[in-house]
């Protein structure tokens, strides 16, 4: 198989004998192509010799699904990075699959442009990452997610085959929206070698609003809530964290909000004043701007479980990552069972929740028993709202005991239908999936 | 419905059909089906078989199970004002018209949410939830009439899309009907990201080829505190173009970015809303900002001055909403207004990048002058979706044929350009051959076989979207499918 692949790329690029990884999504061998022709090749070899094959960025997502721990080749697009085509005045870019998301802002911002996206562990993941796995922010409440920002893409599907999607403008309606099939399908249907996507102007100004809430005042942190979303402001963000993550954070004590603001500075003032105005009783509050508000999203962007990281598991103390869909305005609720539920687990629970866009995420420290419990009491949390329950990251030897996305969806077929129509020999991120896809 | 009782009498299939819906609720009489030969595309005709009003899901479900089963094509059917043709019959399929199921089942200001069916129409769901402040964001021209059951799937746009996005960005959920009569739920309450491909994302814009809509749970948003409008009138076509650029550059996304040429401004000031434009126009911008009114300000200042750099001659902010509503009529219902000049027109609808504006405006001119046909653009320059309107005479011999083949030039053009040939108006039957303008056949067919998922048997809404088939494959596929073709 090496030799085979030495035809394709230099031998530089070929990692004989794949890593060792707690989080498995591993090859026998690892390859790093540097351009579309590369990976075509790759497939086109690996589809005609019935190989399978694992597709990753830079690897912050190996915690992520997966029910196989090795493919016969994993496929780094680490190599596959750089601008290819940027026009500030369309307000686009063109960029390669391994680009970092800290690489593409730093490319932007002499122009005064940026991505709409604020995803963990920016200096690692990439933006075909961030795509096919759909990470967001807390940012997502203004911002929206990667199905909204992306408006074209090239993808080599398992046959080794081109197909462009979507297209280099910002509206198009042109036969089927075929790029939302990529998102958030953890590079089960095809391996995305170029992205197109919408940018945002880098906002003139910032600040992040703090609204610390005791333990007992719950109930007015959802009146407060209500108030603000029906009022004129235009927050960012307007995430509730539990007392532990706000205390490592902030050092602020109980549930705590971060609103965040952005935009022109005096816009930007004239809503921290509103909020000091409908400022709650007993609540904190604190306005950090600019620089102070910016350090705090960038450590707020390390708290996941970075594999990178990670090189071995002690099974009495390891970590998972939890996300929760919910409704938007159930997000208080689910916050605080999470938080209220480590506390009889005996598992050490950082969450924080978008309220706006509903989604939760809970990293849980603890023993392997404690946190599969907790995994299964969450989920049945979220599923009594109407929501759902994923498991983001996991050591491998976990993800096997606990399912990872949860029951398949009624319509389960039509995704197996789309899967075969793509992917019919099961040639890529096999068993990655939802239901086993 | 429409006329007095009378029991319906007609083939096999009417009257199975007439028992799902019962005998008010059918149309298969001639003279009752004309109405139902076109949208808004009028240039292309077909007779349905029937057409049905169903009242409830499992009406629905009901008649595509019975259609499915006996091989009868069918075509699902909002307000009917589609500008691509996608709800046209070719002959013998039958409609299912959703316009019964047209209520607003739930407001959920909390969590920003309403579910409607999709008969629904566009416009009632502002007026809906106005009086609390709120809004539903994408808002067609012919938004007074549409249904957002249409809107889905068109994944129609309109002139505020480019702050706030199309139709997919504000769909949450959606209940279908799939070909084979089935009901599923996606997205459900709303909830964003369930595990699974983006099912969502999918069937929206989908043009009504995957599966029929019949609730839909939509995004509401709050009104902007502010919001100011401004007309700026330029000498050169080109000063407005880089305008649009320079503003988008500056860091400022408006709400809405409009412009129209001369020949637009023509016809839009001898229609039934003018302005008082000035006649000797080269172009002029729309272009409102809107959120925190203490900001607004700021942003108004510097798209002033953008505009002033860029040989303005004449730039003004609306005084009052009296003002802005005026300006507002008279741009949207600008395509109509064409009617004051010419006795006929072809609405285009391309999309080139924004900085392209100036040389694809130069080539739709040389268009015009090529074929001998006047046309005016009116268009969101902000998204850089351009609707060239091609006016001509129907009655003059071979006007229409050139019309069309200038129509085509221009989406040429902006497939050249970069872009694509539809922003918002869907392919539909009229843009079926342009689709090679942008895709490959490879890339054609990975679309009709995600379409073969939903729709194995292609008997819903046949013949739409995609070029005849010029490959093997898909003429296999036709084989396989083992029907009687109803369509050519």
């Amino acid at each position: 198989m090496v030799t085979e692949l030495e035809k394709i790329v230099d031998e530089k690029r070929i990692v004989k004998s794949g890593d060792e990884d707690p989080f498995g999504n591993l090859g026998k061998c690892t390859v790093y192509p540097q351009t579309e022709e590369e990976i075509s090749a790759i497939l086109t070899y690996a589809s005609k010799n019935g190989r399978k094959v694992f597709v990753e960025g830079s690897g912050t997502k190996k915690g992520f699904g997966g029910l196989l721990e090795k493919a016969d080749i994993l496929l780094s697009l680490s190599h596959c990075k750089g601008v290819v085509e940027y026009s500030a005045g369309d307000l686009t870019i063109t960029v390669r699959p391994g680009t970092t998301i800290k690489e593409i802002g730093e490319y932007l911002a002499p122009f005064g442009q940026c991505l709409s996206v604020d995803p963990a562990w920016p200096e690692f993941a990439t933006i075909g990452g961030v795509i096919a796995a759909n990470s967001s922010g807390p940012k997502r409440l203004k911002y929206g997610s990667a199905r909204d920002f992306v408006i074209g893409l090239r993808v080599v599907y398992p046959d080794g085959k081109v197909i462009r999607t979507g297209g280099k403008v910002v509206k198009n309606v042109a036969g089927y929206d075929m790029n939302k099939l990529f998102v958030g399908s953890m590079g089960t249907l095809g391996v995305i070698s170029e992205v197109t996507v919408k940018l945002r102007p880098l906002p003139k100004y910032e600040s992040l609003v703090l609204l610390s809430f005791s333990e007992k005042n719950l109930h007015e942190i959802r009146s407060f809530v209500i108030q603000l979303l029906d009022s004129m402001m235009e927050p960012v963000s307007l995430e509730l964290v539990n007392p532990t993550l706000s205390n490592q954070l902030t050092g602020l004590e109980g549930y705590t909000l971060f609103i965040g603001l952005e935009g022109i500075e005096k816009s930007v003032l004239y809503q921290e004043m509103w909020i000091k105005e409908h400022q709650p009783k007993e609540t904190e509050l604190i306005i950090l701007q600019q620089h102070e508000a910016k350090k705090i999203w960038s450590t707020f962007a390390k708290l996941a479980p970075n594999p990178l990281r990670i090189k071995e598991i002690d099974e009495s103390n390891l970590e998972i990552g939890i996300k929760i869909g919910s409704k938007n305005i159930d997000v208080i609720e689910l916050v605080e069972a999470c938080h209220l539920m480590s506390l009889n687990k005996h598992v050490d629970v950082r969450v924080h929740g978008g309220i706006g866009h509903g989604i939760t995420k809970a990293y849980v420290k603890g023993n392997t028993e404690a946190v599969l419990s907790y995994v299964r009491d969450i989920r049945s949390a979220g599923c009594n709202k109407g929501g759902y329950a994923i498991v983001e990251h996991a050591p491998y030897i976990l993800r096997k005991h606990v399912n990872v996305w949860g029951d398949p969806p009624s319509y389960f077929s039509l995704l197996e239908g789309i899967k075969k129509a793509i992917d019919p020999n099961n040639v890529l991120n096999t068993q990655r999936f939802v239901g086993g896809l | 419905m429409f006329r007095k009782k009378r029991k319906v009498q007609g083939d096999e299939t009417i009257l199975s059909l007439a028992r799902i819906v019962g005998d008010d609720y059918i149309l298969y009489r001639k003279e009752d089906l004309i109405a139902y030969e076109c949208d808004g595309l009028t240039l292309y005709k077909g007779m349905p078989k029937a057409v049905v009003f169903p009242k409830t899901t499992e009406e629905v479900s009901q008649i595509v199970n019975y259609l499915s089963n006996c091989n009868i094509p069918f075509i699902a059917r909002g307000a009917g004002t589609g500008l691509s043709g996608g709800a046209i019959p070719f002959g013998g399929e039958v409609i299912i018209s959703l316009v019964r199921m047209k209520k607003l089942l739930r407001i959920d200001y909390e969590n920003r949410q309403a579910v409607i069916q999709p008969g629904f129409v566009n416009l009632k769901l502002t007026n809906s939830i106005a009086h609390k402040g709120y809004y539903y964001a994408p808002d067609p021209s012919s938004q007074y009439a549409c249904t957002i059951g249409g809107n889905v799937a068109e994944n129609a746009g309109g002139a505020h899309c480019l702050k706030y996005g199309v139709t997919t960005n504000h769909v949450l959920g959606l209940e279908v009907v799939l070909p084979n009569g089935d009901i599923v739920e996606i997205g459900e309450e709303g909830i964003a990201d369930r595990p699974g491909y983006d099912l969502l994302g999918l069937l929206t814009g989908s043009e009504g080829t995957m599966g029929i809509v019949t609730k839909i749970t939509v995004r509401i948003l709050k009104n902007p505190e502010g919001k100011k409008t401004v007309l700026a009138y330029f000498d050169r076509i080109e000063d407005a173009s880089y305008a649009v650029s320079d503003i988008i550059s500056v860091g400022i996304v408006p709400a809405a970015l409009e412009m129209m040429d001369k020949t637009a401004i023509e016809g839009v000031e001898a229609a039934n809303f003018p302005v008082g434009h000035p006649k000797d126009l080269a172009a002029l911008l729309l272009i409102e900002v809107d959120g925190i009114t203490v900001g607004i300000e700021d942003e108004i200042n510097e798209i002033v001055e953008v505009c002033r750099r860029r040989n303005v001659r004449e730039v003004k902010v609306a005084k009052d909403e009296a003002e802005r509503a005026k300006w507002w009529a008279n741009r949207k219902t600008g395509f109509g207004a064409m009617g004051a000049i010419s006795p006929d027109y072809l609405v285009q609808d391309g999309v080139i990048p924004r900085t392209k504006l100036p040389e694809v405006l130069a080539k739709i001119n040389d268009i015009s002058k090529k074929s001998g046909l006047r046309i005016a653009n009116i268009f969101h320059a902000g998204d850089g979706n351009l609707h060239p309107l091609i006016l001509f005479d129907a009655k003059k011999e071979g006007e229409t044929e050139r019309a069309l083949a200038a129509g085509s030039e221009c989406l040429r053009a902006c497939a050249e350009s970069g872009g694509s040939i539809t922003g918002e108006h869907g392919v539909g039957i009229e843009k079926k051959e342009e689709m090679r303008f942008i895709f490959t056949d490879d890339e054609i067919e990975a679309q009709t076989n995600i379409r073969s998922v939903f729709n194995p048997h292609n008997l819903l809404n046949p013949g739409k979207i995609f070029p005849s088939p010029s490959r093997c494959a898909e003429i296999k596929q036709e084989i396989i499918t083992n029907r009687e073709p109803v369509i050519n």
